[in-house]
């Protein structure tokens, strides 16, 4: 396997399978057997032009469990971009004091423009509503986590639910599951956020069968994966269509009676009505320690791109 | 008095020097021109002429200039299956189909208003998806766009 160091993170589609099946083997080895000094004397830069809370507290943890240092901003008013500094100006700035750069930023395509002026790797922590490559491979670990077979190519039903139009993660995880074409995909989503055409086009030139399910049941039944996101009110022009169909996207601890006993509900969080708080007590739920994740993920991945393992 | 067989007849002047881009959609034919004309060049238009080939057609000459390099290449952009024809002493010295480059740098505009080239002083580049019909990818949104949703930077 050639080294990751100095790689930039940008994008799922940015990586081969072997690749992702390093980055995994890393993040189980770092989980099974932590590093309290893989990262020390090494320091990131955490650039968050827009609030994000489980990201950048995971990449933090992340870097002070394994020994290494931070710096940076959360919020855009306190960077220079304030007075009007160009993006990569404040990227050519940040990489001569950091050994590698986490970055969210409102705008899609900003963390491969940093990638382009900065000798430190980037990793894209969200870029507006493009990609966002670390929640997709903790998402890939706790798949492979549960269901270990499945990276020696036994089948698997994942079923997405919810908004499929705009959720990033979404799109981010099924051009990972590319690499994986023993995933069935089942979807579940309202009218017009269904899944983009070219995504799905994308998938079956794959070999990766994504099927619609006529309701969030029948994929509760069907599926050992159910990955659950967020309807935002803000897709919706009327509230009472809001109303009406957040109440057909929650899932709740009744519903769960009818699954297999394998299955597990991941969501990227933060979750607001699509999960019952009863669902939590279930042997199903799945989605915290999902976010738990993040510290073996973003572990391994910043010390491969620093060349510390 | 001779008489002109009307077959002949040349639908727009004839030029000594430049380059004549024929066999352009007719409706990207003020487009085309917009896009080369430059300076003081003698432009000759002709919309919705004859053509076999595509029905309907438009023919742009400009005289004096041979078109090259990243003009040759934005007119991939909006007319890839135009030809361009170098002339020189009123000779055709070559003529070819519009190439379509695999990377079109700094020529359009991204339509996604939320593309990071579209907020930061950054050219903007697009890979090539599918090159018939043309359809174009953003190396930084990483959107696919149809050729037709561009619009050319100045």
């Amino acid at each position: 396997m050639p080294s990751l160091a100095g790689r930039h993170v940008l994008s799922i589609a940015d990586f081969s399978r072997d690749e992702i099946l390093h980055i995994l083997a890393t993040a189980r080895d770092l989980a099974a057997r932590p590093r309290r000094d893989l990262l020390q004397g090494r320091l990131m830069a955490t650039l968050f032009f827009e609030p994000s809370t489980r990201t950048r507290l995971s990449f933090e943890a992340a870097m002070q469990t394994c020994g290494g240092g931070v710096i940076g901003f959360s919020d855009a008013a306190s960077s220079s971009t304030k007075k009007g500094e160009s993006l990569a100006d404040t990227i050519r700035m940040v990489e001569q004091y950091a050994d590698v750069i986490v970055m969210r930023h409102p705008r899609d395509g900003s963390a491969r423009l940093a990638s382009e002026v900065s000798r430190r790797p980037v990793i894209n922590g969200g870029d507006g509503a493009n990609q966002h490559p670390s929640q997709t491979f903790l998402d890939l670990f706790t798949i492979a986590g549960l269901f270990p077979a499945l990276l020696e190519g036994a089948p698997l039903t994942l079923a997405f639910a919810g908004d499929l139009k705009y959720g990033r993660t979404v799109h981010s995880l099924l051009t990972a599951l590319h690499h994986f074409p023993t995933v069935r995909v089942l979807t579940v989503a309202p009218r017009g956020l269904e899944m983009p055409e070219h995504h799905l086009a994308e998938a079956k030139a794959f070999g990766v069968t994504v099927t619609p399910c006529a309701s969030l049941q029948e994929a509760v039944e069907e599926a050992d994966v159910l990955y659950m996101t967020r309807l935002q009110e803000e897709r919706f022009p009327d509230p009472l269509e809001f109303d009406h169909i957040k109440a057909s996207y929650r899932i709740t601890a009744a519903m769960l009676k009818s699954a297999k006993p394998a299955l597990r509900i991941l969501h990227p969080l933060p979750r607001v009505n699509e999960i019952a708080q009863d669902v939590d007590a279930t042997v199903h739920a799945h989605y915290f320690q999902q976010a738990g994740n993040g510290i073996p993920v973003r572990q391994a991945l910043v010390a491969l791109v620093t060349g510390a393992c | 008095m001779s008489i002109v067989d009307p077959a002949h007849v040349r639908q727009v002047e004839a030029i000594a020097n430049g380059t004549v881009i024929d066999h352009i959609p007719a409706d990207m034919t003020l487009k085309v021109a917009n896009l080369l004309a430059q300076g003081d060049d003698q432009v000759f238009i002709g919309i919705n002429l004859r053509s076999s080939r595509v029905g309907r057609k438009g023919v742009v000459k400009i005289s004096g200039r041979e078109i090259v390099g990243r003009d040759a290449s934005a007119l991939a952009l909006i007319a890839p299956s135009a030809t361009i024809c170098i002339i020189r002493n009123y000779q055709v010295i070559s003529k070819q189909q519009v190439e379509v480059p695999p990377w079109f740098d700094d020529i359009a505009r991204c339509a996604n208003p939320n593309c990071v080239t579209n907020h930061e002083r950054w050219p903007t580049r697009f890979g090539v998806v599918v090159a018939n019909p043309l359809t174009v990818r953003c190396t930084y949104c990483e959107r696919s766009f149809d050729a037709g949703e561009l619009s050319l930077l100045a």
